[in-house]
């Protein structure tokens, strides 16, 4: 599964620390998310999508890998 | 997604302490007693009994490490998110997996009381690969999180 999270977070400017916050999470985990190490749960993937008012598919999107 | 039964951050501290504390402890015991615990296992009854001193002490001793490695292994981290939950859950699996392959092996290779002291040792083991494994991945993820400082900037 792959994300636009970064661009995500540039267009809004924010930091990965005031995205975690938003949404209850380490830094560490948003920076995990960014660089496809942990994949996110349905809820905090929605969450996500709910900081950037977009929906989720517009932030994760499948890979051929994962079909 | 909530982590449960878990103990508070700071209970991690009340471990540690309980684990240090038990140090001294011991190698007082084993001056003034030596192979007095190892009697006490050995006798099986004949000279050692229930709740004697010895026994008593190997009850103090034993539950001041066990309870210190549940505490330290079992506290929350300061945030206690899903990825944390799931680092948790890898290294419990693994630490499991390590330990009764180790237990396997030595029990094939050992036997009276080697066996009897690897088992003993089994008390506390999986806990400790546990405590050790957990803490080697946390420490990972943020020196892979702090190498990424400068995208935190944008």
């Amino acid at each position: 599964m792959k994300n636009n999270l970064h661009v995500e977070r540039a267009i809004k400017k924010l930091t990965q620390a005031e995205l975690a916050d938003k949404v209850g999470v380490s830094r560490q985990t948003i920076n995990s998310i960014e660089s496809n190490k942990y994949i996110p749960s349905t809820l905090l993937s929605l969450k996500i999508a709910r900081v950037f008012g977009k929906s989720v598919e517009e932030i994760f999107q499948l890979e051929k890998k994962d079909l | 997604m909530k982590a449960k039964y878990l103990f508070p951050y700071s209970s991690r501290y009340l471990g540690i302490g309980l684990i240090l504390v038990h140090i001294p402890i011991k190698l007082l015991w084993d001056h003034f007693y030596p192979n007095g615990y190892d009697q006490h296992i050995s006798s099986s009854g004949s000279t050692g009994f229930l709740f004697s001193a010895p026994h008593l002490f190997f009850i103090g001793t034993t539950l001041m490490v066990l309870v210190g490695l549940f505490l330290v292994a079992f506290s929350r981290e300061r945030v206690e998110d899903e990825q944390i939950i799931q680092l948790r859950l890898d290294s419990l699996r693994w630490a499991i997996y390590l330990n009764y392959a180790i237990l396997l092996f030595s029990l094939i290779f050992t036997y009276g009381n080697d066996s009897n002291h690897i088992l003993m040792l089994n008390i506390w083991l999986p806990l400790l690969f546990f405590i050790l494994r957990f803490q080697w991945v946390i420490y990972r993820l943020n020196r892979s999180a702090r190498s990424n400082d400068s995208d935190t900037r944008l």
